[in-house]
């Protein structure tokens, strides 16, 4: 038996079962989670990372309103660069932190993070800040750079995109939170919520080879965290996904919390200055039902700090 | 009698070098600062030699501290320090007789084949190739077992472990991706194994004294140390023991003499002999056994040597097949501080300490790509992954200074090769759809998208290019690569991207946009 076919036996039993506890989490949690949220989307503006956080959670009704006692959760930041925080190529750590922070208060069991990273993933996970300041806020950081972790799922509806192996993690968690940051994209034309998801799947050159906006609508349809909190703080426009200096950097101090992954992306698009309806994707993730891009019909909070 | 607990003392110094030069290979998690890395290597003597040849200053030291050290007390590098050596004394120790002691006896030593092979070696490295030294330098030989043959067990081992941890739902361990070298290194590995093995087990430290070029060099300098093995001829009960123990076979106990050039200086015989029979001491003519012949063996390997000097340096590697690879790249791409294809394989010993070290392994050991002289020496493959912009391990740790350090600064400005568009086979030309990853991954956006035909095509600007693969290995374009990293044959220096301001940016005053 070679080593693979020994991990694929080895936690293919786990899977199953992390699978099916997975979607039982996700239903309980839906059904668990009736007081309807006050708003559709809170974006909020002129704070620090961690008290834009606060003020935005706040004002969706705290973190419990998320998270339940005994939960296990899970939170994908963009750590996929080997770049300092100060370049804007990676989630704020302040951020990543608070949010971990409040899901422990909150009663979470565990809180994970991990990024399928693009640069070697040490040095990535080490020079984004994220590690450090998610192991001090009492989070574990899992690893995502070996085939291993992730496992088949099947892409429901998918257009171009039928199925794709995704980290155990995210299959496994009753909480998923995906912590984008906004920034510029030299192909997606701009990167925030929909498109932090090629995080979470192993094969990302599948999605480049086939209709890279099709496939990452197709997969935003498919796997929807239960929020989405974009960082805008630091907001790369130039020369993104990965940047060249801090020339590309501008300071915009700004937040969106949602549950709605389209939505949050058509709000960071507005906030870098682009029209949503020329990203493709957002125009095609909208189309499919997989949240609304239509700002001027959601329930927005704007909160100036 | 201390002279008794020498072999005690060497046994402990040699045990604990041999597992430092091993963590070193086996450094799965990166572990190691490459400082320590470069620390454990120092006292290599010919990657020292090497070294110190590129203008190291500290290898300099290290090299001239060994040959002092042999200068005074003998051999003590073979015994103690050579990571390759206390392999030796592992596969001998498994031969051992009924009584558990190991029988040797005296032989004397072939002479011609030793410092011929010294001087061929010698030779064609001055002449450039590399090829005869690497294969039988004693560090290089030890670092090609480690990290062909062991590491891939380690690495097996260690995600057997990360399985069952997250099976249990622990990360604590993590994944190594599994790498196995191309048949023919693993081939080779297990060939000097095979070799090492049944010269050592049948023959103690044979190949120290008929093949390794570092046992040459430091005969050389023992035959005049200070200090030497003698047998008290007052205390001697001419029991032979010590002969019988010595695994150089270099103790002529009927004769009370001793061959300097041979003995590693590990002290058996002090540990073996039951009276006080040996001293450490000066010794007496009569107590060495001559050189046979010394003046025609030199002679023959200085004639040797010199033809091999009059072929011109690149003839082993014109006689050889061109070189092939998979990559579209003509010729191999050389990691950033060896300065080119020449430069680099006239100075590696293929120790594959890069090749362990490297954090994303991209360096990989070659097969013909370099020409059959340059088999096992690293090239930077980057169908694995690309080379980190930010990292400098591999010039940090390289032994030899085939691959000399750089500042992270300086290193950036390291062009290694050029990227290359082939419009024809990119996915955007092809299937019509956006796709961008190489543009993506590249830190210096010298391949940058631009619109063109309604959809944005890479463009590679050649002078801010430092080919380091990032847009290679992630195009996703099959069979070929739709861009691929030319090699530099001669580095070159690149240009540092020039970053502007965007112009200033909507949304940053206090008001929504939405």
């Amino acid at each position: 038996m070679d080593r693979r076919t020994f991990v694929k036996r080895t936690v293919s039993a786990t899977v199953v079962a992390g699978a099916a506890a997975a979607s039982g989490g996700f239903l309980r949690w839906a059904a668990a989670a009736v007081p309807p949220l006050p708003y559709d989307l809170v974006a909020v503006k002129g704070g620090e990372p961690d008290a834009m956080f606060d003020a935005a959670i706040g004002a969706m009704g705290g973190m419990s309103a998320f998270v339940r006692k005994g939960q296990k959760v899970v939170i994908k930041p963009n750590m996929g660069w080997d770049v300092t925080p100060e370049r804007g190529g990676n989630t704020n750590p302040l951020l990543v932190a608070r949010i971990i922070r409040r899901c422990l208060e909150a009663g979470a069991k565990e809180v994970y993070v991990f990024d399928h990273t693009c640069d070697d993933w040490r040095r990535s996970y080490q020079n984004s800040g994220i590690e450090s300041a998610a192991k001090d806020a009492g989070a574990r950081v899992a690893p995502g750079h070996t085939e291993g972790y992730y496992h088949p799922v099947t892409v429901a509806g998918g257009k171009a995109l039928k199925d794709a192996k995704v980290h155990e993690l995210v299959l496994d968690s009753d909480v998923f939170i995906n912590v984008p940051v906004l920034k510029n994209h030299n192909s997606a034309q701009l990167t925030a919520g929909m498109k932090n998801l090629m995080g979470i799947v192993w094969d990302r050159g599948y999605w480049h080879r086939n209709d890279l906006h099709q496939c990452i609508a197709d997969f935003a349809v498919s796997r929807k965290p239960n929020l989405t909190v974009i960082d805008a703080y630091r907001v790369m426009k130039q020369n993104g996904p990965r940047g060249v200096s801090l020339d590309d950097v501008v300071q915009l101090k700004s937040l969106v919390l949602t549950t709605d992954i389209v939505a949050a992306d058509a709000a960071g698009a507005k906030l870098y200055g682009a029209n949503p309806d020329d990203i493709p994707y957002i125009a095609l993730a909208a189309e499919r039902k997989a949240g609304r891009k239509d700002l001027e019909h959601l329930n927005i909070k704007r909160i100036a700090l | 009698m201390a002279l008794r607990h020498l072999k005690k003392v060497r046994v402990a110094v040699s045990l604990i070098l041999f597992l430092c030069a091993l963590s070193i290979f086996l450094d799965l998690a990166g572990a190691l600062p490459p400082r320590v890395v470069a620390a454990i290597t120092t006292l290599q003597i010919v990657p020292a030699v090497l070294r110190a040849l590129s203008g190291g200053a500290a290898a300099l030291i290290a090299a001239a501290c060994i040959l002092l050290l042999t200068l005074i007390v003998g051999r003590v590098y073979c015994s103690s320090i050579c990571p390759l050596g206390t392999l030796q004394d592992i596969f001998s120790r498994l031969n051992r007789g009924r009584n558990s002691v190991r029988r040797f006896r005296y032989r004397p030593q072939n002479y011609i084949l030793h410092y011929g092979l010294l001087l061929l070696a010698a030779a064609l490295a001055v002449g450039g190739s590399m090829t005869l030294l690497y294969l039988l330098e004693p560090f290089s030989t030890f670092g090609r077992l480690a990290s062909t043959l062991l590491r891939p067990l380690a690495v097996a081992a260690n995600n057997g472990v990360a399985a069952g941890l997250t099976a249990l739902g622990s990360y604590a361990v993590f994944t190594v991706p599994f790498r196995v070298q191309s048949a023919v290194v693993i081939i080779g590995g297990v060939v000097s194994l095979a070799v090492l093995f049944v010269m050592s087990y049948t023959r103690g430290r044979l190949f120290c004294n008929t093949l390794c070029p570092a046992g040459a060099l430091l005969g050389i300098v023992a035959r005049y140390s200070l200090l030497k093995i003698a047998i008290d001829k007052s205390a001697c009960k001419d029991c032979g023991l010590c002969e019988k123990v010595c695994k150089t076979g270099c103790m002529d106990s009927a004769e009370m003499r001793l061959d300097f050039n041979a003995c590693v200086a590990c002290f058996n015989c002090f540990d073996a002999c039951p009276t006080v029979g040996l001293r450490f001491r000066r010794p007496r003519r009569q107590e060495e056994v001559p050189m046979n012949r010394r003046r025609r063996h030199v002679l023959r390997g200085a004639a040797g040597a010199a033809a091999m000097l009059v072929m011109p340096p690149d003839t082993l590697r014109a006689v050889l097949p061109a070189p092939t690879g998979k990559s579209r790249s003509l010729l191999p791409i050389t990691p950033p501080g060896s300065g080119g294809i020449e430069r680099f394989t006239s100075r590696c010993t293929a120790c594959h300490l890069c090749v362990s070290q490297c954090p994303t392994q991209v360096l990989t050991p070659a097969f013909l790509e370099y020409g059959a002289g340059g088999i096992f020496q690293p090239r930077m493959d980057y169908s694995v992954s690309p080379c980190t912009y930010e990292c400098t391990v591999c010039g940090n740790v390289c032994p030899t200074g085939a691959i000399l350090p750089l500042t992270t600064d300086a290193k950036k400005l390291v062009q290694i090769g050029k990227a290359k568009f082939v419009r024809d086979d990119c996915i955007v030309i092809t299937k019509k759809t956006e796709c961008g990853a190489c543009s993506e991954h590249c830190p210096t956006k010298a391949v940058h998208m631009v619109k063109t035909e309604g959809h944005f095509l890479p463009e590679v600007n050649d002078d801010i290019c430092i080919g380091c693969g990032s847009c290679e290995h992630p195009c996703p374009s099959t069979p070929n690569k739709a861009i691929y990293v030319d090699a530099n044959p001669v580095h070159l220096a690149a240009k540092k991207p020039e970053t502007t301001k965007p112009a200033p940016a909507a949304g940053t005053g206090s008001d929504f946009p939405f």
